[in-house]
C-alpha cells in the first residue's frame, strides 16, 4: 500500500517531469528489444517456408522415407508394399525440384522468384482416404472433374501467389517448359496455408520432364485411421528403418524431423544473427543503468527525506525495481511492435541469404505470435531490472536525514578499477581455447568464443572508463585555449560514473561494429584471393534456374556435351553436386569433378596438401577424395582419414587425400573423381561447367553466342562471376551492417542521454557559468567538447577492442562456426569512416544537449 | 547636476516588477548605486531579494521596469549581449560558493579572464596576485573539495573580482560560514571593494554583513520598505 502510494506520488510524478528523457530511454530499450524480436521473427519465417507441402494437401503424413543421397528407384515401392502385406498403410511417392520463371536481364539471381515443383502420384493419392477430398478440391480448382484434367499432360496446379497466366513458362534444369495451369491450390480445412510459390503436377509427367524416369525423391507414408493407430505408426517406423538397413538404403524420418533439417541447416547462421542482434540490447543495458543511476543521484535528497520519515530500505529498493520493470514493460511492448515492423524488412534480407546459402525460400512477411510478444516483454523487463539493480541498491542505501547536495556520483567502484578490467579481459583470454559445442546438425557453436568476446567487451569498457581521467589529464593543456574547453576538460579529468558508463557503452558499440567490419573485410579479401587463384577458366556455366548454394538444378548430359563440342571450346571441366546426409543424418555435399584438371588449373589453397599426385590421376584415384576445410572441421576428418559415403549404389568408403580452403558453405564438401560419382549416382548430369576456350577466342563474344544457343543456361565470364560472388557476399552481410548501424545509433543516443543526465546533475554549475558570463553558445560548446572528448576516447578504446574482437571472430568464432581460415585484413577506410561518423554524431548530439542545458532556468530560491 | 548623477551611477533600477505565475515577487522596485558604494538588501525569506539580485545581474529578466548598468539598459539586450555584459562588468558570489568542482583554485579564478580572451601571459600574473591578496597563493593547485568553506568563499571572491567588474553581486556570502570565517570574508569584501572601487550589492539576513555597507534597503513582499 505504502509502496503503491510512493510509486504514484514519487516515481510517476518524476516520470511526468522529464518526459523527453524517459521517451528517449523507452525508445532505446524498444530499439534493443525490437532488433532482437525482428531478427527472431524473420529467422523463423525464413525457415518456416521449408515445410512439407503434402501437409497442406492431405494433412500430416506419419513417416517420410528418403535416400541419404541422390534419389530412389521406384522399384522400392512394390518391395515395401509387398513387405507391408495387408497393413492399412498408404504410400505417396514424391519428386521435388525447383522451377524458375524466365530470367529477366539485369535481375540479381538471388532476387528472382523460384517455385518448388512437386510431382505427386495422383493415383496413389486417390487411395488415401484423407486425400480424396484434396483431389476433389484440385478438380474444383480446375473447373470440373479431377480425372478429366489429370489425363491432359503436364497440367500444373499453382499456389495463390503464382501469377495465373493460363500457361506457365518455367525453366527446369537447363530447359524451358510450358506448363498449362490446371487451377489454384487451396489447403485442406484445418491444415496449414499453402506455401508461397508452390507448383504440383502428376509424378510421371515431372519424371519425364526431369529425364528421371523411374526415380523418386521420397515416399510419404500415411497409416490409415483405425484401432491401435499410435502403435501401428510406431511399428511402421521401426519396420521401414529396419528394411532401409538403418540408413544404408534410405533414411526414415518423421515430418517434424524433416522440417527440423531446415532449422539445422541454418542453425549456425541464425544463431550468429541473433547474437549480433543483441548488440543494441547490450548497449541499451548500459544506458538504462546510466539513466536510473542518474535518477537516483538527482532524487537522493527526496529519498533521504523518505528514509527519515521511516520508509524502509526494502520499500525504496522495490520502488526503484518497479520503476525499472515498468520502463522495461513499456519498452518491451514498443520493442515488439518495432520488431514486427522491422521483421518485414529483415525477412527479405534474411530470406535472400538463406536462399543463396542454404535452400530456396520465398517468404515475404513475418507474422507475430504470442510467444514473441511475451518474449519481447520479458526481455525488456529483464534487461531493465538487471540494469536497475545497482541503482536500486544505491537508492535504498541512502542514509536517512542526510539530504545531500546534488552532484554526480562517482558510480560503481568497478568502473574506476583498472585491475578489474584486466582480470575480466584475462578471463576472456583464458577461455578462448575451450572447444566449441557441437549442435545437432553437426555444426559447432563457439560458446567459449562468444563468452571471450563478451568478457573483452566488458573488460575493455572497464579499462577504458577507468583510464578516462588519465587520458583527460594528458590533454589538459588544451584547457588553456578557451573557457569552454577548460570547463569540459576539468570534468573529464575528474569524471563521474555517468562519464565512465557513456564511454563504456560507446566503446562496446564501436568495438563490436569495427570488429565485424574487420571480419567482413578479411572475409572479402580472402575470397578475392581465393577467386584469383582458383577460378582459372574462361567461362562458367550453370543452370539459369539455380538460386541457392544447395540448388539441385542439373544440366543434362546432352546439353553439356553439346556445349563442349561448340567451336572454340578447348576443354570442359565438370562439377556435379549432390546433397547427402552422412553419419546420423548431418547434411553435407558430395561432388564429382575432373580432379586431373583441378591440379592443372585450380591453384587450390591447401590446408593439408596431398602427399602425392595419385588423387589427381583419374586412373589411380579410385578410393581417394579431397575435402573442404569446413568438412574437415565439422566431421573431424583429416588427411588420411576415411569417410563412408552413402550413394544410391551403396555405401562407398573413400580416404581423404587432402584438405583445401573453400568458402561456398559451412556444411562442407567431399570431392571425388567425376566418373566415379556418375557410376555411384547413376546420373551424368552436371551442376557447374567451366570452359577453357581455344587461344584467340573472345570470351565475351563466346558468352553471347552460348547464351543465345542455350537459353536455359547462365554463362558468365570470370569478371561477371567474380562480380556476382562479391554481390552475393555483400548482400549476405547487408543485415549485419544494418544491425551494427543500429547498435552505433543506440550508443550515440545514449551519449546524448548521458550528457543530458550530466547537465541535470550540474544545474548549480550551469547557474555559476551563466553568472560568470558564459553565453548560451559557449555553454553548448563546453558540452560538445566534453561529448566529443568522450566519443573520441571511446573510439580509441573501441578501435583497439575491435582489433582484438576481429582476431577472435576470424580465428576462433568463424573458424569454429564455419571452419573457414581467413586472412586478417583491417579495412582502414571503413574504420576511419566509422570513427569520424561516431565522433561527429557524438559532437553534434552533445552540442544539442549543451544548447538545451544552457537554457535550463536559473535556480529560484524565492 | 543630473548629468553628474548619471555619470556617477553604476546601477539604477526603476519600477522593476517580476512575477512567477500569479505570484508577484518584485513589485515596483527602484534603486540606484554609485561607484564604490556598498548596498545591502535585507528582508525576510520570500521577500524577493535573490530574484532582485538575479534581475540586477541579468541572469533573470524583469517583467517590466528598467535596469541599467553604467547607463546601459538591460531590457533591450539579447541573451548573448547580457552574457557579454556579465562577463565584462559583473562579478557574482553565491552562498554555496558554486566553484567548478573539477577545476583547481587557479583555474576557477582564471576562467573569467579566459572568457575575456586575455592572453595567458597576462592571466597568470593577474590570478597569482589576486590569490595572494586573498591568502590562497599556496593553494592554487588544490581542488575546491580540498578547501574549507571560508577558503572556498575567498576563491569565489577572487573569481568575482579578477576581471575588475563595475558591479559585484553577493548572495548571502556568509550564510554558509561560521562566525569567524564570516567576519573574515566580510572584511575581505570591504577591503577589496574599497581598493578597486567596485560597487557591491549584497543580499543578506545578517546584521554583521549589512553593517559593512554604506546603505541598506529592506524588502518585504517584493517592495522596498
Amino acid at each position: 500500500m505504502i509502496a503503491w502510494l510512493l510509486f504514484r506520488r514519487f516515481s510517476l510524478r518524476h516520470w511526468r517531469s522529464t518526459p523527453g528523457q524517459n521517451t528517449l530511454l523507452v525508445l532505446i530499450l524498444a530499439l534493443g528489444v525490437g532488433v532482437f524480436v525482428a531478427i527472431r521473427l524473420a529467422n523463423r519465417a525464413a525457415v518456416a517456408s521449408f515445410s512439407n507441402f503434402s501437409e497442406t494437401l492431405i494433412g500430416q503424413s506419419d513417416w517420410i522415407l528418403e535416400p541419404a543421397s541422390g534419389d530412389l528407384p521406384d522399384s522400392v515401392l512394390p518391395e515395401i508394399r509387398h513387405r507391408l502385406g495387408d497393413q492399412p498403410v498408404d504410400m505417396i511417392p514424391v519428386v521435388e525440384t525447383t522451377a524458375a520463371p524466365p530470367v529477366r536481364s539485369g535481375e540479381p539471381y538471388y532476387e528472382r522468384p523460384t517455385y518448388t515443383l512437386l510431382g505427386i502420384d495422383f493415383i496413389g493419392l486417390s487411395n488415401v482416404p484423407a486425400a480424396r477430398a484434396a483431389l476433389g478440391r484440385l478438380g474444383a480448382a480446375a473447373g470440373g472433374d479431377f480425372w478429366h484434367t489429370w489425363q491432359q499432360p503436364n497440367r500444373v496446379w499453382i499456389s495463390p501467389n503464382v501469377p495465373e497466366t493460363g500457361t506457365l513458362r518455367v525453366l527446369i534444369g537447363d530447359q524451358y517448359h510450358l506448363l498449362p495451369i490446371a487451377g489454384v491450390l487451396r489447403s485442406a480445412p484445418g491444415s496449414p496455408a499453402v506455401p508461397d510459390d508452390y507448383l504440383i503436377m502428376d509424378l510421371p509427367d515431372l519424371q519425364t520432364l526431369l529425364h528421371r524416369p523411374g526415380r523418386i525423391d521420397r515416399i510419404e507414408f500415411v497409416a490409415e485411421p483405425g484401432l491401435r493407430l499410435d502403435e501401428r505408426r510406431e511399428e511402421l517406423g521401426r519396420l521401414l528403418t529396419e528394411w532401409g538397413g538403418n540408413g544404408e538404403r534410405w533414411l526414415v524420418r518423421s515430418p517434424g524431423v524433416r522440417r527440423e533439417t531446415a532449422d539445422k541447416m541454418t542453425e549456425a547462421f541464425r544463431l550468429n544473427l541473433t547474437i549480433l542482434s543483441l548488440i543494441a540490447l547490450i548497449v541499451g543495458l548500459y544506458l538504462i543503468f546510466q539513466a536510473l543511476d542518474g535518477a537516483v543521484v538527482r532524487r537522493r535528497g527526496e529519498i533521504a527525506v523518505l528514509r527519515s520519515l521511516g520508509v524502509e530500505e526494502s520499500t525504496i529498493r522495490r520502488l526503484w525495481l518497479t520503476e525499472a520493470a515498468l520502463l522495461g514493460a513499456v519498452g518491451g511492448i514498443a520493442g515488439v511492435l518495432l520488431g514486427w515492423l522491422g521483421a518485414q524488412g529483415a525477412v527479405r534480407a534474411i530470406g535472400r541469404s538463406v536462399n543463396v546459402l542454404y535452400f530456396a525460400t520465398t517468404v515475404r512477411q513475418a507474422n507475430l505470435s504470442w510467444p514473441e510478444v511475451l518474449l519481447g516483454l520479458a526481455l525488456g523487463i529483464a534487461a531493465s531490472v538487471i540494469a536497475g539493480w545497482w541503482p536500486a541498491r544505491e537508492a535504498s542505501r541512502t542514509p536517512p536525514a542526510q539530504i545531500l547536495t546534488r552532484g554526480a556520483a562517482p558510480g560503481p567502484r568497478l568502473w574506476r578499477n583498472p585491475a578489474a578490467g584486466i582480470v575480466v579481459v584475462s578471463i576472456g583470454a583464458a577461455i578462448i581455447r575451450v572447444p566449441p559445442i557441437t549442435l545437432t546438425s553437426g555444426s559447432h557453436f563457439p560458446l567459449a568464443g562468444y563468452a571471450s568476446a563478451f568478457a573483452w567487451i566488458v573488460g575493455g569498457g572497464i579499462l577504458c572508463a577507468s583510464a578516462l581521467p588519465y587520458a583527460a589529464r594528458l590533454i589538459r593543456w588544451m584547457g588553456k585555449r578557451g573557457p569552454s574547453r577548460r570547463v569540459a576538460l576539468g570534468h573529464l579529468a575528474r569524471p563521474s560514473g555517468r562519464h565512465r558508463l557513456a564511454v563504456a557503452s560507446l566503446l562496446c558499440a564501436v568495438g563490436m561494429s569495427a570488429g565485424m567490419a574487420i571480419l567482413v573485410s578479411s572475409f572479402e579479401s580472402t575470397i578475392r584471393g581465393w577467386m584469383a587463384r582458383s577460378l582459372q577458366a574462361d567461362l562458367y556455366v550453370y543452370s539459369a534456374a539455380a538460386r541457392s548454394a544447395s540448388a539441385n538444378d542439373h544440366i543434362q548430359a546432352p546439353t553439356w556435351k553439346a556445349l563442349a563440342k561448340e567451336p572454340g571450346v578447348a576443354q570442359e571441366w565438370l562439377l556435379a553436386e549432390y546433397p547427402v546426409q552422412i553419419g546420423t543424418g548431418a547434411p553435407t555435399t558430395l561432388a564429382g569433378t575432373n580432379l586431373e584438371l583441378t591440379e592443372a588449373h585450380a591453384n587450390l589453397p591447401w590446408v593439408e596438401a596431398p602427399s602425392g599426385p595419385a588423387v589427381f590421376d583419374a586412373a589411380r584415384n579410385g578410393g581417394l577424395c579431397l575435402v573442404s576445410e569446413s568438412f574437415s572441421d565439422r566431421f573431424g576428418v583429416h588427411r588420411g582419414g576415411e569417410i563412408a559415403l552413402p550413394t544410391p549404389a551403396g555405401v562407398r568408403q573413400v580416404r581423404v587425400a587432402g584438405v583445401y580452403a573453400d568458402y561456398g558453405n559451412e556444411r562442407g564438401i567431399v570431392l571425388v573423381q567425376w566418373e566415379r560419382l556418375v557410376q555411384w549416382m547413376h546420373d551424368d548430369s552436371a551442376t557447374h561447367i567451366s570452359l577453357f576456350l581455344a587461344p584467340h577466342v573472345n570470351a565475351v563474344a563466346m558468352r553471347h553466342r552460348l547464351r543465345s544457343r542455350f537459353p536455359g543456361l547462365q554463362v558468365l565470364t570470370y569478371t561477371e562471376l567474380r562480380g556476382q560472388i562479391l554481390n552475393v557476399f555483400r548482400q549476405t552481410f547487408t543485415i549485419t551492417y544494418a544491425l551494427e548501424i543500429i547498435g552505433v545509433l543506440v550508443a550515440v543516443a545514449g551519449l546524448a542521454l548521458a550528457m543530458a543526465s550530466i547537465l541535470l546533475d550540474r544545474r548549480d554549475e550551469l547557474t555559476s557559468l551563466r553568472a560568470l558570463g558564459f553565453s548560451r553558445a559557449e555553454m553548448a560548446w563546453a558540452g560538445s567538447a566534453e561529448g566529443l572528448a568522450l566519443a573520441v576516447w571511446a573510439i580509441v578504446g573501441g578501435l583497439a577492442l575491435s582489433l582484438a574482437l576481429g582476431w577472435l571472430l576470424i580465428h576462433v568464432i568463424n573458424k569454429q562456426s564455419f571452419g573457414w581460415t581467413l586472412g586478417f585484413q583491417v579495412p582502414l577506410g571503413q574504420l576511419v569512416g566509422l570513427a569520424v561518423a561516431v565522433a561527429v554524431a557524438g559532437w553534434l548530439v552533445s552540442f544539442a544537449v549543451g544548447w538545451w542545458g544552457a537554457n535550463l532556468p536559473a535556480d529560484r530560491e524565492e | 547636476m543630473v548629468q553628474t548623477d548619471t555619470a556617477r551611477a553604476v546601477l539604477t533600477a526603476t519600477q522593476v516588477c517580476k512575477a512567477y505565475g500569479p505570484r508577484t515577487v518584485l513589485d515596483g522596485i527602484s534603486l540606484r548605486t554609485e561607484r564604490g558604494e556598498r548596498l545591502a538588501l535585507t528582508g525576510p525569506s520570500g521577500s524577493g531579494k535573490t530574484t532582485l539580485l538575479n534581475c540586477l545581474g541579468g541572469i533573470d529578466r524583469a517583467d517590466s521596469g528598467d535596469i541599467s548598468l553604467e547607463g546601459r539598459s538591460l531590457a533591450g539586450l539579447s541573451g548573448a549581449e547580457l552574457a557579454r555584459l556579465r562577463r565584462e562588468r559583473i562579478g557574482t558570489i553565491f552562498q554555496f560558493f558554486h566553484l567548478l568542482p573539477t577545476l583547481t583554485v587557479h583555474e576557477n579564478v582564471e576562467l573569467p579572464l579566459q572568457l575575456l580572451r586575455w592572453p595567458v601571459q597576462k592571466r597568470d600574473p593577474a590570478v597569482g596576485s589576486l590569490l595572494a591578496r586573498v591568502g590562497l597563493a599556496e593553494r592554487a593547485d588544490a581542488l575546491p573539495t580540498q578547501l574549507s568553506g571560508g577558503e572556498q568563499q575567498r576563491v569565489a571572491i577572487a573569481r568575482a573580482l579578477v576581471h575588475h567588474p563595475a558591479l559585484l553581486l553577493a548572495d548571502e556570502p556568509t550564510g554558509n560560514l561560521d562566525s569567524v570565517n564570516g567576519a573574515n570574508i566580510l572584511s575581505l569584501l570591504r577591503e577589496l571593494t574599497d581598493e578597486t572601487g567596485t560597487t557591491l550589492v549584497l543580499v543578506t539576513h545578517s546584521e554583521d554583513a549589512a553593517a559593512i555597507c554604506h546603505r541598506r534597503l529592506h524588502l518585504r513582499d517584493g517592495r522596498i520598505v
